[in-house]
Parts: structure tokens; sequence; C-alpha cells
């Protein structure tokens, strides 16, 4: 039993980082019908612009606060760049954009930092608190504060705020947005930004966890795509039970089956969800995309 | 000076010319309806004056300034609300909400934008029940009463409505005129119907529309005195005697 508790905190830890992933995924996918096969690379960038501020010597809080900065304007450029142009067209133009994107992301960021991974410490010093029987790790403590404080932050934005029924108004129907003067690229810029400070978050509280590498991009934004799949694709609570599911899965099969095959584990469930419940957990509500 | 003007509008859609040198003139307080069949270029010529379809040539005059090539964003800002065909009303967000996105075009804090969606239900009291339902639930008929209530929060100077009747029961079109008979007190209305005999009960002036011309302008009764034409856009002329 005392296993089982200290499995479920690590893959719901674990879990956080993919569903702010694919957090990012569904937003964007809902402003656009665009699946941005870069998100993961929005972890990735984060973390190494983080690993760049600590080792210039600045406080922890404020490299955090650069490397946010940062993807906000990674946000803003990536949207200009590759979005913005091909608007008008189909949807599969502007996928292999963001293929290209995420290879262009992380070959620059080879570049530049060459292949060795590089170590992140965490945001406490302390390593953690024993619980009863259960050690919790004050990296993943922080992470899923983090992911409650965001969840119920996207909640409100979407739900409560005028802006987020703008950005809501502007996924499911963009012509008749700007017919009522809402301005369509504004809406899709604070997507793009939004999305991007999300995988740059869960890039940078999952760093301390990982290492900081090239391939630590494609690996969580392959788990998040799961995960939104999991969940009901393009729907936002799926998204986040659907990471939260993957990584307890993940968490619980690498200790009781097999730890070679923990990466296994996240795509054996996909696969068994696209065969036999395909919409997802929650279904896609066709209704508010037509 | 007219509160709209609309000379030689030319309108292309590729290698199809929807609109050939339309022109027509809207007065202030006026309601005016484009009538014509369908694929005549009605639409086109809505969407051509909300900014939707960009003019090849030929001007649209607002308030005596030129708003042809301007975005529908900056054309709603001025005062120029577009209902267009099938409501399009957001069907993820509740009665409520569209209605207050009605507004986007002003810059009005939420609390008075709020205030006065609610006001809007004095005018369109058949959805005030429904006020927290979501757009999809919503028949025909409701959904053209959240479509217009949603262009009157722009508060025009120049409302364009696109064929409000459309697929609704003959007595919820009733109820849709009623309205744009209260709504013209305040507001120009150019509206586009297939349905003429509605749509010229409410008119001040006329025009019918066919293959992308103005063919004919008048008062509704020279329209209906026209024989050839009642006979052919407007639902034949016995009818109108019977």
């Amino acid at each position: 039993m005392d296993l089982v508790l200290q499995l479920l905190f690590t893959g719901i830890g674990i879990g956080a980082v993919y569903a702010l992933v694919a957090l990012g995924f569904v937003l964007i996918f809902r402003a656009t019908n665009v699946v941005n096969f870069a998100q993961g690379e929005f972890s990735m960038v984060a973390a190494y612009l983080m690993v760049v501020c600590v080792e210039l010597g600045l406080p922890y809080w404020l490299s955090f606060v650069i490397a946010l900065a940062g993807m906000a304007l990674l946000g803003v450029i990536f949207n200009l760049g590759v979005y913005y142009p091909l608007r008008h067209r189909t949807y599969l133009p502007v996928i292999i954009a963001t293929i290209g994107a995420s290879i262009l992301l992380s070959n620059s960021v080879l570049a530049i930092y060459g292949p060795q991974p590089q170590v992140l410490q965490g945001w406490f010093d302390t390593p953690g608190i024993q619980l009863g029987p259960v050690y919790l790790d004050s990296q993943y403590l922080l992470i899923i504060g983090v992911t409650i404080l965001l969840v119920l932050f996207n909640f409100w934005f979407f739900e409560k705020t005028l802006l987020g029924k703008k950005l809501q108004a502007t996924s499911q129907d963009k012509e008749m947005a700007s017919l009522l003067g809402i301005s369509v690229s504004t809406m899709i810029m604070i997507t793009f930004i939004y999305s991007a400070v999300l995988g740059g978050l869960a890039g940078i509280l999952v760093a301390p966890v990982l290492f900081v590498s090239i391939q630590m991009g494609s690996t969580i934004a392959l788990k998040a795509f799961a995960a939104t799949i999991i969940g009901g694709f393009g729907d936002v609570a799926g998204a986040i039970v659907g990471g939260l599911a993957l990584g307890v899965i993940e968490t619980f099969g690498a200790a009781y089956i097999s730890v070679p095959y923990k990466d296994g584990f996240a795509f054996l469930v996909l696969i068994a969800f696209l065969v036999f419940r395909p919409q997802g957990i929650f279904g896609e509500r066709v209704a508010e995309k037509a | 000076m007219p509160l709209l003007e609309i000379r030689n509008l030319v309108v292309r859609y590729g290698e199809i010319e929807a609109l050939r040198g339309v022109t027509i003139a809207v007065e202030q307080g006026q309601v005016v309806t484009l009538l014509g069949a369908n694929g005549a270029g009605k639409s086109t010529t809505l969407r051509a004056i909300s900014g939707l379809a960009k003019p090849a040539s030929g001007d649209i005059l607002f308030d005596g300034h030129s708003i042809a090539g301007l975005g529908p964003e900056a054309i709603v800002r001025l005062g120029i609300s577009h209902v267009p065909e099938g409501r399009r009303v957001f069907p993820g967000l509740t009665v409520k909400e569209n209605i207050m996105l009605g507004a986007s075009n002003r810059k009005v804090g939420a609390s008075q934008i709020s205030r006065e969606a609610d006001a809007m239900f004095d005018l369109f009291p058949d959805i005030r029940a429904f006020s927290n339902a979501l757009g999809w639930t919503l028949s025909g008929g409701q959904l053209q009463m959240v479509a217009v209530a949603r262009g009157l929060m722009a508060k025009p100077r120049l409302l364009l409505l696109d064929e409000p009747s459309l697929g609704l029961a003959p007595v919820i079109v009733q109820a849709v005129f009623r309205i744009i008979s209260q709504i013209r007190k305040d507001t120009t209305v150019l509206l586009v119907e297939q349905n003429a005999r509605m749509g010229l009960s409410v008119a001040d002036h006329g025009f019918v529309l066919e293959t992308g011309r103005i063919v004919l302008g008048g008062k509704p009764d020279e329209l209906w005195g026209n024989e050839a034409i009642a006979a052919a856009y407007l639902g034949g002329h016995a009818k109108t005697h019977a």
C-alpha cells in the first residue's frame, strides 16, 4: 500500500507535466485546427534557457521569469513565422511547417549547446519531505502545485472572462468573430503565447527530474499527444485527465512490469484507446467545433 | 447624403463575377430590402459591405467615407453590423455570452455589456429563458433571435440582415419581422430576403438583383405594380390580389 501511494504521487507528478504540454496542444488545435508538432520543443527550449540563465549566475526565480518571458517571445515569433503566413491555407501546410519548426528549434539548440545533456537543479534546496509512509519529492510537489494553479487559472480565464469568451468564439467561428469586431489575429497570437508559456513551464518544471537534452521535447510531446487522444482530442479537461492518467499508468507499469518498457506503456494505452474508444475518455464534443 | 451608397460594385470569386456593377443607396432611417433569386448576389452584396468579400472595383461609401477594402473588424467598429446567413451563433457559448460578444466592436466594460445583454431580452423575450443554454441546443427561430440580438449589441447605425426568415416556421417568421419593425425606430436596416412578401412588408425601398445586377428599384408598391417583375421575383402577380 505504501508503495502504491508513493507511485501514485510520482505518477501524478510526471502526469502533470504531460497535462501542461497537452493543454498547449489542445488550445492551439482549437484556435487554429492544427496540431502544433513543435509543442514539445517549447519545453526543451525553455529548459535550456533556464540552464543558460542559472549558469550565468542569475537567481533561480529570475532565470525562471526570463525563461518564461523568452517563451512568450518565442510564441510571438512562432505565430508570425510559422502559422500566420499559412493561415489561409489548409491544415496540411501548417502542420508540415510546425514539424519544420520543431526540427529547426532542436537543431539550433544542438548547434549552440552541443549534444551533452545538461543538469538543472530543482527550485528548492530541500529534496523533499516524509509524510507518513510517502516521501514527497519537493520538485514533484512543485510540479503538482503549479499544475493545479494553472488548471484553475485556465478555467477562470476561459469561462469567467470576456477575453476567454472571445478566444473561444474565435476558435469556433473565425469569420463570425471578425464580424463582431473581435481581432482574430490578436486572439490567435494570445493562444500561441499562452501555449508556448505552458509548454515552457512544463519543460522548466520537469528538467530537474529528467536530464535537459535535445530529445526531451519530443519525448514529452509524444506522451502529451497520446494524453490528448486518451482524454478526447480537443477537450481541455480531457487533456488534463489524459495527462495525469498516462503519468500514473507508466509509473505503475515501470514499477510492477518492466522499467525498460516504461515509455512503451503510454503507447500501449494509446493503441488500446485508438482501437476501443477512439473518441477518448470525454469523447469529442463535436457540437462545440461545428 | 445617403447613409450607405454603393457605386458600380464588382466582386469576383476567382473567375466568377458575383456582382457586376451594383449601385444602391440606403437613406438614414430606412429599411431597404434586397430581393432576388438564389445566386443573384444578395449575400455577396452584404459580404462586400461588411468586409468579408473584397470589391474588385467600384466603391462603398458609409456616411460619405469609402469603406471598400477595409477588414470586417474595422467596418463593424464604424457602426455596420452584419447578421450573416445561417445565423452563425457560436455553438459552444451560451445565449448570453453570444449576445455579449456582439459588443466587441465597442470599448465598454464587461459589467456594462452584461447589463446591456440583459436589457436585450426585453426586445427578445422568447430567448430570455435560454440565457444560459449553449448555442447548439437552440432551435432555428431561437438562433435567429440570438443572432439579431447579438448584431444589435454593436449599437449599429446600419444593420445588415441576411435571410432572417430562412428555414423558419411561418409564425416564427412573423415574430422575426415584428422585431425588424421595432428595430427600425433606431437603426437603418438593409435586409436580404427571398421571401419577397415579408421582405417588402417592412421596407421603405426595394431593389431586385438578377445575376449580379440591379434590374429594378423602387417603393414596395411600385415593385408590386410591375407585372413582369412581380411574376418573376415576387412570387406571381395574381397572388398580390388574392
